[in-house]
């Protein structure tokens, strides 16, 4: 095969229109961290790089009246150091900060984390978890879609060959208990054995009002755990409660990913993991 | 619109101007290396996992072998050449030499990258923060502590105190 | 004698350091040749196969492909290996695993030689394979090799612990497995290779043994030894796995053939693939002791998974039954250790050499006799310690410097503190802590052989000193430590002192850097070279300066009456003189180390000339929720003999901790799936503890100004420490390494450990 051509786009016009052309034989390239992998393993073959990692229109952090808006552009590094995430998406923070290394920080983006679609891909829990919805945009055509939806098996992303992820857009904490967790094998340059994140609201009793979980690396894709979460509307998390909804996720998980040799730690883990993120509720 | 399969570009390199054309898919680490001779920069794994290709980009530590080469253009780039000579070390470098930070020296010119890139953010690191900056740099001889104390030593020289 | 002058003892500036701080181009992938080669090596895809045919035709029109090789090309002995010789450069009608080189390519770019690999056809006949080293030895398993799959056996034996298991208070059996390990060195094979001008083929490889790299490459070329130049390049460590031949034997083909300049740099992805692993090993040992704690017997069944070539397997199935006892007095024993073929990819040396693993077998062991008495585990290893007088399961008579009790002494106060307080600190709701000792010894040099070691030095007219010494230093350290070694002989700097290291064209045989045997083995030549030198430098001084000897001394480059420092002559003056009465100015040094080979039946001998010992605390923290571990603080005395170099000394004990702690809880390469560094994990920054080295110095007669070895010592304590501070905190134990999330899971499960603590 021959080796790929390579375009950078000065505007976000000319991007979708080269994509309108070639749409089909094109891979975006932002920080490269995992196009440049494939590409050096032969696992991607591609006519055509398009840089769009220096698109102003992908970048940006800003509270909008639509929510947390995040361009699909920022750097993970840019996202972990960013006040407007720290108040707003406090589980995003920690999603970035065990992410890859430093360097791969510095360059990776949240659209091409998504774009990826990776079972583990790091940031998908926390996006998930505050409702997060994406903006993408072909030649004259713009579509919302919930950032779940891009998922649509291991390493199949929805994003159609013709269109950019521009931004995502979160629902802000608004005071509500946004964590993420992640299990790896060690404490940087870790792929995640298990994530997940929460996004809870209590009333004053204590009992969820409601609350959103989002699993990571225990599924075929990045979702939320819907059984769980209706499980727990309207409870008061208890340690029984706590325990009874880490034994559904578990259940959960199982059901639809089916058995596996990873299935013997990852059903206990999951458990685990969900007890202690959400040991901060339970003390109180 | 740049494109092409060979792309010109232009980027400062240690303080030098440099024009080239490059590869669509080639890595900055392939041109620092093969079309520019500075050896200084290593490959350790090829993926992004070890490190040892670190450069700095405008400011940021970065590896190398995950960046395609035409998105060097515009950039101010330092490679571990542009640190310090023989007849001036850098403190960094100093440093790492009054620590014992040094053993085999594979990983020596990256850790010196991401060093740099920390101080140039944060001149006055903690040691949690040193730890952190280099948790993209792998080390298989010294176990770190040797180097983390030399890049806290080499901060505070860099900042003028002593 | 210790003065204000002493060389020895002190932390000088690392010989090399600043090049490689300045990133000069020193590795072997850096070398600039004129339009070299590029080589690619195609390895086998099947596990045992005949190789019925390779078809070259379609991979040498690709273009810039120079030349395709195969086994047929090789003019010499197809056969290499650094202990037994059953290893093909490249495949000889039989692939023994995946990863065995079968072709060789030569192309002008990576490109074209990337390109011819993937048009290699390979006509495979699929053979029945084997990997567990208990099924290859089945009668009806798969031969991996003629003659059989048991490569060796190694049995110590002693008294009858049989006799003796009744008349203990305790007894404890229990089996123990570890996995393949990689290397992971930061600087993937590579080697690069030319032509000089006389037709000497000249090979600069990353190497831990140049001079045996030689002996290979002439032995495969069928060539006169002059006619080949090893040249070690800057080494990015090796741990082991740069003993073998990497890419010394491929480049040395190419340039043999093609007479031109060739590079050959594996990718990481190569060098897990075809290059050394550790030995896999299942231990059973049963060990029994007195009511009072003293051990009266022990029995050990040892099988090491040597893969599919012999490599350093021989020397880890000596090494791992000699250590078996740990650094302890035991009476009976009675050990037994197999090393046994496998279609798995080769196991050779890793740092270590089988000690790693029945260390994490003793001291689990002990901690667990020690709680079936209910005595403290720091006073269970007291108690039981080797000492001088003690003699060792091979009948060796200990003489001196067994520093294991000063380690347990060194390391008593923190392992008291750490169990009286920071073990109940833990303020986190799903973390347990744990307390955990490891402890080892460690014979220097090769086991029960002649390892020896040559060094010389030379002075030039101007009276100028180099010492020219074949040990490789691959990022321990040693060019310097033997330059402080001459240079205190001699009364010099260090910095006076120029060095020639590892070039087979000026070098000799210093052996090979491995064992921890360089400081003691060839730092011994190093100062007898010196020594000769200084020597005749004193006796010429008597003649010049009209002083008997016992009255000079050798000081910044002069012979000095010690009773007028005035009157003194520079070595110049002396190199001058010497010359003119033609005296060579050439002095050698020879080491060898006084063993007695192992008796094949009982193992009676002595094995090594001095040991090493250790003692490591750990402390830890795990999740008992997710099976994570924190190794928050390891405690590390190492009796050396005399730390030549302390602040390297103390880098051999951080980077040996940061192995341990991968050894422990994270490493495992699994042939059917480990590719890349994305899949096998070493320790970050991020995932060291705390390290408190402790340097204790009991001096060994024999040894250079008293000094040993640290070099593998540094990492074996470290894995059993926190094996045994993982059973602290959980109440449970593992007995497989690495204690990954998966088995610490269990454990904590089992343990009833698996639920979040109320704390306050």
């Amino acid at each position: 095969m021959t080796r790929p051509a390579y375009a950078r786009p000065e505007t976000l016009d000319e991007a979708l229109l080269f994509l309108k052309r070639h749409g089909d034989e094109t891979r975006p390239l932002a920080g490269g961290t995992d196009v440049m992998v494939d590409l050096r393993s032969g696992k991607l073959k591609t006519p055509y790089l398009l840089d769009i990692s220096r698109l102003p229109d992908l970048q940006g952090i800003a509270l909008t009246e639509e929510g947390l808006s995040i361009g699909a552009g920022v750097t993970i590094s840019e996202i972990y150091t960013s006040p407007l995430v720290a108040e707003h998406a406090p589980s995003l923070i920690k999603s970035c900060a065990f992410f890859g290394s430093p360097q791969i920080r510095n360059v990776a983006t949240m659209g091409g984390n998504v774009g990826n679609a990776s079972p583990s891909a790091d940031t998908a829990p926390s996006l998930i978890a505050h409702g997060a919805k994406a903006v993408l945009a072909g030649k004259n055509v713009e579509r919302t879609v919930a950032v779940e939806d891009l998922f649509v098996g291991p390493y199949r992303s929805g994003i159609k060959n013709d269109e950019l992820l521009l931004r995502f857009i979160l629902e802000p904490a608004e005071g509500r208990f946004s964590d993420f967790q992640k299990i790896g094998r060690r404490k940087a340059l870790a792929i995640s054995r298990m994530s997940m994140a929460v996004l809870a609201d209590q009333e004053q009793g204590g009992a969820f009002r409601s609350i959103r979980v989002a699993l990571g690396s225990g599924t075929p894709t990045p979702m939320r755990m819907e059984k769980v979460e209706s499980f727990f509307k309207g409870k008061r998390p208890d340690r029984q409660t706590l325990e009874a909804g880490a034994g559904l996720m578990a259940q959960e998980m199982v059901r639809i990913t089916g058995r596996r040799p990873s299935t013997v730690y990852k059903e206990k883990a999951i458990q685990g993991l969900f007890m202690r993120m959400l040991y901060p509720i339970w003390k109180k | 619109m740049k494109a092409g399969r060979m792309i010109p570009i232009r980027f400062t390199l240690n303080g030098e101007k440099r024009n080239l054309e490059v590869g669509a898919a080639e890595t900055a680490l392939y041109v620092i290396r093969e079309r520019l001779f500075q050896k200084g920069t290593k490959e350790g794994c090829g993926i992004g996992e070890c490190g040892a290709c670190t450069i700095v980009v405008d400011g940021k530590s970065v590896n190398a072998c995950l960046m395609a080469a035409p998105q060097l253009d515009g950039r101010v780039v330092m490679t571990v050449e542009g640190l310090g000579d023989k007849e001036k070390l850098h403190p960094l470098q100093e440093a790492f030499l009054d620590h014992h930070g040094v053993q085999c020296g594979f990983c020596t010119p990256g850790l010196l990258m991401s060093a740099q890139a920390l101080i140039t953010k944060t001149p006055h690191p903690t040691e949690e923060q040193v730890v952190e900056a280099v948790s993209g740099n792998l080390c298989r001889c010294t176990g770190y502590q040797q180097i983390v104390d030399a890049i806290g030593d080499g901060a505070k020289k860099t900042g003028g105190e002593e | 004698m210790k003065t204000d002058r002493s060389i020895i003892g002190k932390s000088i500036p690392r010989i090399g350091a600043i090049e490689r701080l300045l990133g000069k181009p020193l590795f072997s992938a850096d070398m600039e040749l004129e339009d070299p080669l590029v080589l690619k090596v195609l390895p086998s895809d099947r596990h045992h196969a005949r190789i019925v045919r390779i078809d070259t035709n379609d991979a040498t029109r690709v273009e810039g492909v120079v030349r395709i090789f195969t086994a047929q090309d090789i003019p010499g002995k197809n056969l290499t290996g650094i202990i037994n010789k059953d290893r093909p450069l490249l495949a000889e009608g039989e692939v023994r695993s995946k990863g065995d080189p079968v072709a060789l390519v030569a192309a002008e770019t990576v490109m074209a030689a990337e390109a011819a690999l993937r048009k290699i056809r390979v006509t495979y006949e699929d053979l029945s394979s084997v990997h567990d080293p208990e099924e290859a030895l089945e009668p009806d398993a798969p031969k991996v090799h003629e003659k059989g799959n048991l490569l060796f056996t190694r049995k110590i034996k002693r008294g009858n612990p049989e006799s003796v298991y009744e008349k203990c208070a305790v007894v404890v059996e229990k089996t123990y497995r570890t996995s393949f390990l990689e290397h992971t060195y930061l600087e993937p094979d590579a080697g690069a290779g030319f032509v000089e001008a006389g037709e000497r083929l000249v090979i600069a490889a990353s190497t831990q043994n140049p001079h045996y790299d030689h002996s290979e490459v002439v032995s495969l070329l069928g060539v006169a030894p002059e006619q080949v130049r090893i040249i070690q390049a800057a080494t990015g460590g090796g741990f082991g796995s740069k003993l073998d031949l990497n890419v010394q034997g491929f480049i040395g083909l190419a340039l043999h053939h093609l007479k031109r300049p060739v590079v050959c740099t594996f990718t990481r992805e190569e060098s897990y693939r075809m290059t050394a692993k550790r030995h896999p090993l299942k231990m059973t040992l049963k060990t029994g002791a007195d009511k009072n704690g003293r051990l009266m017997a022990m029995t050990a069944k040892l099988i090491c998974d040597t893969g599919a070539y012999g490599s350093y397997g021989l020397a880890v199935a000596s090494r791992a039954p000699v250590h078996a006892t740990g650094p302890y007095e035991v009476d009976h024993v009675d050990v037994e250790c197999l090393c046994v073929y496998t279609n798995n990819p080769f196991a050779g040396a890793m740092r270590g050499f089988g000690v790693p693993q029945t260390a994490f077998a003793h001291e689990s062991q002990m901690d667990l006799l020690a709680e079936a008495l209910h005595m403290d585990p720091l006073e269970i290893r007291r108690i039981n310690a080797l000492k001088a007088g003690s003699q060792t399961a091979t009948c060796q008579l200990l003489k001196d410097s067994v520093g294991i009790a000063q380690c347990f002494e060194a390391v008593g106060p923190h392992y008291e503190k750490a169990l009286k307080e920071w073990v109940h600190g833990e303020t986190d709701p799903s973390k347990e802590r744990g307390v955990g000792l490891g402890a080892m010894w460690y014979g220097i040099g090769n086991t029960g052989v002649q390892n020896p070691s040559t060094a010389h030095m030379e002075m030039d007219r101007e009276g100028r000193l180099t010492l020219y010494t074949g040990c490789a230093d691959i990022g321990q350290g040693s060019t310097t430590v033997l330059s402080q070694i001459a240079a205190q002989v001699l009364g010099i700097s260090p910095e006076d002192l120029e060095t020639v290291v590892g070039d087979t064209a000026f070098t000799s045989n210093a052996g090979a850097t491995s064992a921890s045997r360089q400081t003691y083995i060839s730092g011994n030549a190093v100062k007898e070279a010196a020594e000769n030198l200084a020597d005749v430098l004193l006796t010429e001084g008597v003649d010049l300066l009209k002083r008997p000897k016992s009255d000079l001394m050798l000081e910044d480059g002069y012979v000095v009456d010690k009773k007028d420092f005035q009157h003194r002559v520079p070595f110049s003056k002396i190199a001058a003189r010497a010359s003119r009465k033609g005296i060579p100015l050439r002095w050698q040094g020879y080491f060898d180390p006084e063993t007695v080979p192992l008796d094949p039946e009982t193992g009676e001998g002595v094995p090594y000339a001095t040991y090493a010992y250790a003692c490591h605390v750990a402390l830890v923290r795990v999740d008992v929720l997710t099976g994570e571990v924190t190794v928050h603080k390891i405690i590390a005395a190492h009796d050396v003999g005399r730390a030549i170099h302390p602040a390297g000394v103390e880098g051999q004990i951080r980077g040996g901790v940061a192995m341990g702690v991968g050894f422990a809880i994270m490493e495992e390469y699994d042939p059917s799936s480990t590719e890349s560094m994305k899949d096998y994990h070493i320790p970050t920054s991020s995932d060291m503890p705390e390290v408190v080295p402790i340097i204790i110095e009991s001096p060994e007669p024999t040894g250079p100004f008293g000094a040993k070895g640290v070099g593998e010592p540094a990492l074996i304590p470290t894995a059993p420490a926190i094996v045994n501070g993982i059973a602290n905190a959980l109440g449970a134990r593992i007995y497989h390494l690495p204690a990954n999330l998966e088995r610490v899971l269990g454990a904590s499960i089992q343990s009833g450990k698996f639920t979040l603590k109320e704390v306050a």
